[in-house]
C-alpha cells in the first residue's frame, strides 16, 4: 500500500461505489436470465460483475487495484443492504483474486487488451470454483457445468475485459484521468 | 522578527502543461494575524498556490516546483506529512466533497484523530470548533442533512478544531447562494476577532471580503504577481490591468467606476464606505440601462395552468399559473429550495407536473412529440457536463442536426456559425469536458439554440464563473434574444435581473408571489424582499442611500 | 439491544464463519432449523422492524425458489429412480428433491444471517471496528468511507443526466449497438464526476492531516469485551443443535 497515493484509493473506492450500484442493478437481469435458461443464465452476463477490477487496474496500474476494487464494491453492496451479505464479500474477494492474478503474471507491467481479457477470464475461473462449492454445482450434470464454465469465461473476457477497456478509454478522453496512469499514457500517445 | 510565511521565488510547472509555468517567480510574505485577498482570473494558479502552502505539493505534484516556502522559518518540505495541517488549514470551494464521515461530530473528530489528539480532550475541541461557527446544536446531525452554507461552516469547523495559525479560504462562497455566502462571511468576520489567525482569501466575488482584508495580492494569467498592496491603491494604480485580467471588483466600486467619469482615487469599496461619503456622488445617473427590452405581450407561447408538483410527499410547486409570451426576457428568482429550478424543469417539459396542464402554442404539452418539443424549447442545466454526449465540441453542436438527418455539408455550415457566435470556434476539436467552466456553458447554450428554438431556459447560468465568462454568456443570450428567442433564466444575481430582464417572477415556498418588471419589484417593501431572500441590485441600493444621505445633509444643521 | 451493541468485527467474523460451515451442509433439516433460530435471534436480541425485514427477505425467497426448481430440473439423474416424492401432483426423485431443498434453504439461512448483520450494524461503526480490531489499513478504510458518501449524490446525478440527455433528443435505443452507446453516454459523465469528486475529497482529507498512518487516535473507540463472545457462542450452539437434530432424524 506504500506506493499508493491516497487520491488513487479514494478514486478506486468511488469507482467501486458506482459499480456496486451497477452490480445490484444487474441482479434482476441475472434472475430473469436464470428463469429463462436455468443457472447458466447468470453466466451469460457474469462478466459484468468483474468489470470494476479491470477498470480500476487499467486506470491506476498498481498491484492490488483489481483485488481491492472488487472487494470494496462487494463491501458497498453489503452496506447498501440489498445483497447476500458477508457471503458476497468473500465472493468479491475471490473474483478480485482471479483478475489480480492475471495482472500479477505480467508483473503489473502490461495492460494490453489481451491481458485485460485474461483478467476477466481469471475472475471467471476463481468465481466459478468458488460457486462450484458454495452453490453446490456438484449436483448438476457434468456437461451442464462445463457449459456454464465456458460461458462464464467468455463473458468475463468480453464484458469485463473488452467493455471495461472501452469505458476506461472513453473516460481517459475526457481528461479527468490526467493524474492517473491511464490518463498519462493517453497524453503521451496524443503528444507523440 | 521574521514573517510568519515567506514565499521566495516560487515556480511551479505541471507535467501535462508543456512549456508553461503555472506559477512563476512568486515572492511574498505574510505576518501573524494578517489578512490577504488573493485575486486573479480563472486558471491563474490560485488553488495551486494553496496546495504549495499546505504542503500537498511537491509531495503530490506531477510536475516540478522550485523556490522556497517557509512557515515560521521552516521549509514546508521539512514538515512531516500531515504535520503542516496544524499550521495551515484550507476550506475548499465545493461543500459536497470535503467530508468522509456521516455525522458532524465524527467529521470534526477526523482531523483531530489524524493529529493523534488524545480521545479524552477531543470532545471539548469538537465543541469549541462547532461553537465558533454556531453549529453546536447540530453536533449529532448527519452531514447529508445540511444545506450548502452549513456544509461550508462545517468544513470551517473541521479546520478550526486543529487551531491553525493560517486559514486559507479557497473560493468558499462560489457554490453558495447569496444569503448563505453573506452568512459565511459574517461567521469568518466573527472568527477572526476571536482567534486572530492569519487569513488568505481566494475569491472571485469580492463583496463582503474587502472589509476583512485590506491587502491584496493580484495574479495574472501567467501566474505572476502584478500587484501586492492595498486594494484601494490597486484600483488607483493598476486599474487597466485589473480589467484586462478579468478580476471582479466589489459591486459598489464597479458600479461607480462605470457610471461616474473621473478619478479612481478614494473610491468606496463597500456600501458602508459609500454611505459615509454619499453626498460626494451628486449628479450620478443611477438608472441608466436604457433597456429596449419592451414587453410586447402579443403572441402567447407557453401557458401553465394550475400546475403543482409533489416530490417525496412534499409540495414543491403549488398551484402555479403563468403565461409566457414570445419575445420576453424573464428571470425567475427566489430563495434556495423555493421551487424555482423545479418550476423551470416543468416548464421545459422535462418534469411532468402532478397536477395542472401546460399548453405550448395552444397545444397541450402532453401531445407534443418529444423531438418536436425540443425544437421549440431548449434547457441549459446548472452543470453543463451532464448534457454532453459526444467527444468533440463540433460533434456536440452537430448532434441534434445529425439526429434529424440533415445533410453533412449544411451541418458544417450551421455548426461553424453557431460556434462562432458562442466564441468556441478555436476549440472545435477539443473534448467538451476539457473546456473551461464558461466555455462549457456556452457550448451547452450552442447545442440548445442550434435549431433556432423559440425559448431557452437556463438554470443559474452564471454560477461559479469569472467576470469575463459572465459577460460573454450574457452578451450571447442578449444576441439570441434580439433574434427572437425568449429567454427564461433561474438566477440569484439581481444585477443580471436589473440589467437584462424584462420581467421577473418571484417564487416563494412553491408559489408565485410576484410577477412584474424589475423596476416594479425594487419598489416592494424591504421587509417583504428580505422575506423572499432578495437583495436589491447595487445601483438601487446606492440610489436609496444617496437619496437618504443627501436629504439628510441638505436639511440645515 | 444486544445485537446493536455487539462489536461489529466479532459479528461479521461469526457470520462469515457460519456461512462457510453452512456450505458443507447438504441436508434440508439443518438449514431449516438454523434459519428459524437465526430469525428468532434477530428479533429477540435486536430492534428490527418486521415490515422492513419481510420486504428485504422477499427477493431472497424468490431467488431460493428459483434455485429449488432449477436444481431439480438440471441435476444429475438419480441412482434409484424409484425413490420419489410426490408433491402438488408432481413426482420428483427423492434424492434430488432433498438436495434442492437443502440448497434453497441454505440461501435463506445466509440471507437471514446477512439481514441480521445489516439491520443491527451501523456502517461507520463497522469500518471503524475493522480498523481497530482487524487492523484494516486506515488508508483503505477512510477511502471507502469517502467513496460511500458519494452514493446519494450519484443517484441524484443519474436522474439529472437522464433528463439532460432526453433534452438532447436521445431516443430509446433499440439495437444492441445503440444500447451500448447509450450506456456509455450515461456512464462517462457519471464516472467522470465521481472521479473528480473523489480527487477533491482526497485532497481535502489530506489537507486535514490525513496520511494513512496506522498511528492515530479514535474519537469513537471500539473494543472487544467479554459479552461480545456470547454471540459466536450462541450462533455455534445453534448450528450444532441444528446438525445434531438432523443427525437424530437420520437426514445426514
Amino acid at each position: 500500500m506504500r506506493n499508493w497515493r491516497f487520491k488513487e484509493i479514494v478514486v478506486m473506492a468511488a469507482l467501486s461505489v458506482v459499480f456496486a450500484v451497477v452490480y445490484l442493478a444487474f441482479l434482476p437481469a441475472g434472475k430473469l436470465l436464470v428463469g429463462l435458461f436455468g443457472p447458466i443464465g447468470y453466466d451469460l452476463i457474469f462478466g459484468i460483475w468483474f468489470i470494476v477490477s479491470i477498470i480500476a487496474a487499467y486506470i491506476i496500474r498498481k498491484p492490488g487495484a483489481a483485488f481491492l476494487s472488487e472487494t470494496i464494491a462487494a463491501m458497498v453492496e453489503v452496506m447498501i443492504g440489498n445483497a447476500t451479505g458477508p457471503m458476497l464479500l468473500i465472493a468479491g474477494m475471490i473474483q478480485g483474486i482471479g483478475a489480480e492474478a492475471a495482472f500479477a503474471a505480467t508483473k503489473w507491467k502490461n495492460y494490453a487488451t489481451w491481458v485485460l481479457m485474461a483478467a476477466g477470464v481469471g475472475s471467471a475461473i476463481t468465481s466459478f470454483t468458488y460457486g462450484y462449492f458454495m452453490s453446490g454445482y456438484a449436483v448438476l450434470s457434468t456437461n451442464y457445468v462445463i457449459a456454464m464454465f465456458i460461458t462464464r469465461m467468455v463473458s468475463g473476457a468480453l464484458i469485463a475485459g473488452l467493455l471495461g477497456k472501452a469505458l476506461s478509454d472513453g473516460l481517459a478522453q475526457t481528461g479527468v484521468l490526467s493524474s492517473f496512469a491511464l490518463g498519462k499514457a493517453h497524453q503521451k500517445r496524443n503528444a507523440a | 522578527m521574521k514573517a510568519f510565511i515567506q514565499v521566495d521565488q516560487l515556480r511551479l510547472r505541471f507535467d501535462n502543461q508543456f512549456k508553461k509555468d503555472t506559477l512563476s517567480n512568486l515572492s511574498f510574505e505574510l505576518n501573524h494575524g494578517e489578512s490577504l485577498l488573493l485575486l486573479g482570473p480563472s486558471g491563474c494558479g490560485k488553488s495551486t498556490l494553496t496546495f504549495c502552502l499546505n504542503g500537498l505539493y511537491p509531495r503530490e505534484l506531477d510536475g516540478e516546483m522550485d523556490g522556497n516556502i517557509l512557515i515560521n522559518g521552516k521549509r514546508t518540505t521539512e514538515f512531516l506529512p500531515g504535520e503542516l495541517s496544524q499550521q495551515v488549514g484550507v476550506v475548499f470551494q465545493d461543500p459536497e466533497t470535503q467530508f468522509c464521515m456521516l455525522t458532524i461530530e465524527d467529521e470534526v473528530a477526523f482531523g483531530l484523530e489524524n493529529r493523534c489528539i488524545p480521545q479524552a480532550i477531543m470532545g471539548d475541541k469538537i465543541d469549541y470548533a462547532l461553537e465558533l461557527v454556531g453549529m453546536l446544536s447540530l453536533k449529532k446531525a448527519a452531514v447529508t442533512s445540511l444545506s450548502g452554507g452549513q456544509k461550508q461552516k462545517l468544513a470551517l469547523a473541521c479546520i478550526l478544531a486543529l487551531e491553525p495559525s493560517l486559514l486559507i479560504l479557497d473560493e468558499p462562497t462560489a457554490n453558495l447562494d447569496p444569503i448563505a455566502a453573506k452568512d459565511l462571511i459574517q461567521t469568518i468576520h466573527q472568527l477572526q476577532e476571536k482567534t486572530n489567525c492569519s487569513l488568505i482569501i481566494i475569491e472571485h466575488q469580492l463583496d463582503g471580503w474587502t472589509a476583512l482584508a485590506e491587502r491584496c495580492l493580484l495574479l495574472n494569467h501567467d501566474g505572476e504577481i502584478f500587484y501586492d498592496g492595498l486594494m484601494r491603491h490597486a484600483i488607483r494604480d493598476k486599474f487597466s490591468e485589473l480589467e484586462t485580467q478579468g478580476i471582479w471588483l466589489p459591486k459598489v466600486t464597479q458600479f461607480l467606476l462605470n457610471h461616474v467619469d473621473g478619478t479612481t482615487a478614494n473610491i468606496p469599496l463597500t456600501i458602508d464606505e459609500f454611505s459615509k461619503q454619499a453626498n460626494l456622488w451628486e449628479g450620478t445617473n443611477w438608472q441608466q440601462n436604457e433597456k429596449q427590452l419592451g414587453t410586447k405581450k402579443e403572441k402567447l407561447f407557453l401557458e401553465a395552468t394550475n400546475i403543482s408538483w409533489k416530490a417525496n410527499k412534499k409540495e414543491i410547486i403549488q398551484n402555479i399559473s403563468l403565461k409566457f409570451y414570445e419575445g420576453e426576457f424573464i428571470a425567475i428568482v427566489g430563495a434556495n429550495g423555493s421551487g424555482k429550478t423545479s418550476l423551470s424543469r416543468i416548464l421545459a417539459g422535462i418534469q411532468k407536473p402532478t397536477a395542472g396542464t401546460i399548453h405550448m402554442k395552444d397545444k397541450p404539452m402532453k401531445t407534443w412529440k418529444e423531438s418536436y418539443l425540443r425544437d421549440e424549447i431548449g434547457y441549459v442545466f446548472q452543470n453543463p457536463e451532464h448534457q454532453f454526449v459526444t467527444n468533440t465540441v463540433f460533434d456536440e453542436a452537430a448532434f441534434s442536426l445529425r439526429i434529424k438527418g440533415m445533410d453533412e455539408h449544411d451541418i458544417h455550415k450551421k455548426v461553424a456559425s453557431i460556434l462562432n457566435t458562442c466564441g468556441l470556434s478555436s476549440s472545435k476539436q477539443q473534448h467538451p469536458y476539457s473546456l473551461s467552466q464558461g466555455q462549457k456553458r456556452r457550448l451547452s447554450v450552442a447545442t440548445m439554440i442550434i435549431n433556432n428554438q423559440h425559448m431557452l431556459l437556463l438554470d443559474e447560468p452564471t454560477f461559479g464563473q469569472d467576470a469575463h465568462s459572465n459577460v460573454q454568456l450574457m452578451e450571447l443570450l442578449q444576441t439570441r434574444f434580439y433574434h427572437g428567442t425568449s429567454i427564461v433564466m433561474v438566477t440569484h444575481d439581481m444585477e443580471l435581473v436589473n440589467q437584462y430582464a424584462s420581467r421577473v417572477i418571484v417564487i416563494n415556498e412553491g408559489k408565485v408571489v410576484s410577477d412584474c418588471s424589475p423596476a416594479d419589484l425594487w419598489q416592494v417593501s424591504a421587509e417583504q424582499l428580505t422575506q423572499w431572500q432578495i437583495d436589491l441590485p447595487i445601483s438601487i441600493q446606492l440610489e436609496k442611500i444617496y437619496e437618504k444621505e443627501a436629504n439628510y445633509v441638505s436639511t440645515p444643521s | 439491544m444486544f445485537l446493536h451493541r455487539l462489536n461489529p468485527s466479532i459479528k461479521a467474523i461469526t457470520i462469515a464463519l457460519i456461512v462457510v460451515l453452512l456450505a458443507f451442509i447438504f441436508d434440508p433439516i439443518t438449514p431449516f432449523i438454523f434459519l428459524i433460530g437465526t430469525i428468532a435471534i434477530t428479533f429477540i436480541f435486536g430492534n428490527v422492524e418486521w415490515k422492513k425485514y419481510i420486504l428485504y427477505f422477499i427477493p431472497f425467497s424468490i431467488l431460493s425458489f428459483g434455485m429449488l426448481w432449477t436444481t431439480i430440473a438440471f441435476s444429475t439423474p438419480s441412482n434409484n429412480p424409484n425413490d420419489v416424492i410426490t408433491l402438488l401432483g408432481m413426482t420428483f426423485p427423492r434424492a434430488s428433491f432433498l438436495t434442492a431443498l437443502a440448497l434453497s434453504l441454505r440461501i435463506l439461512s445466509v440471507a437471514a444471517l446477512s439481514l441480521l448483520f445489516i439491520f443491527t450494524t451501523n456502517v461507520v461503526d463497522f469500518i471503524l471496528s475493522l480498523i481497530q480490531q482487524l487492523k484494516l489499513p486506515p488508508k483503505i478504510a477512510y477511502g471507502v468511507l469517502a467513496g460511500y458518501r458519494f452514493l446519494p449524490m450519484m443517484k441524484d446525478e443519474l436522474v439529472i443526466i437522464h433528463q439532460a440527455h432526453r433534452i438532447r433528443g436521445i431516443n430509446t435505443a433499440h439495437t444492441i449497438k445503440d444500447k451500448w452507446h447509450q450506456y456509455k453516454r450515461f456512464a462517462i459523465p457519471l464516472l467522470a464526476s465521481a472521479i473528480r469528486k473523489a480527487e477533491r475529497t482526497a485532497i481535502a482529507m489530506e489537507s486535514k492531516g490525513f496520511t494513512g498512518d496506522k498511528n492515530r487516535t479514535f474519537y469513537r473507540h471500539f473494543s472487544i469485551v467479554k459479552r461480545d463472545w456470547l454471540f459466536p457462542f450462541m450462533m455455534l450452539l445453534l448450528f450444532s443443535l441444528a446438525v445434531l437434530t438432523s443427525l437424530k432424524l437420520g437426514y445426514i
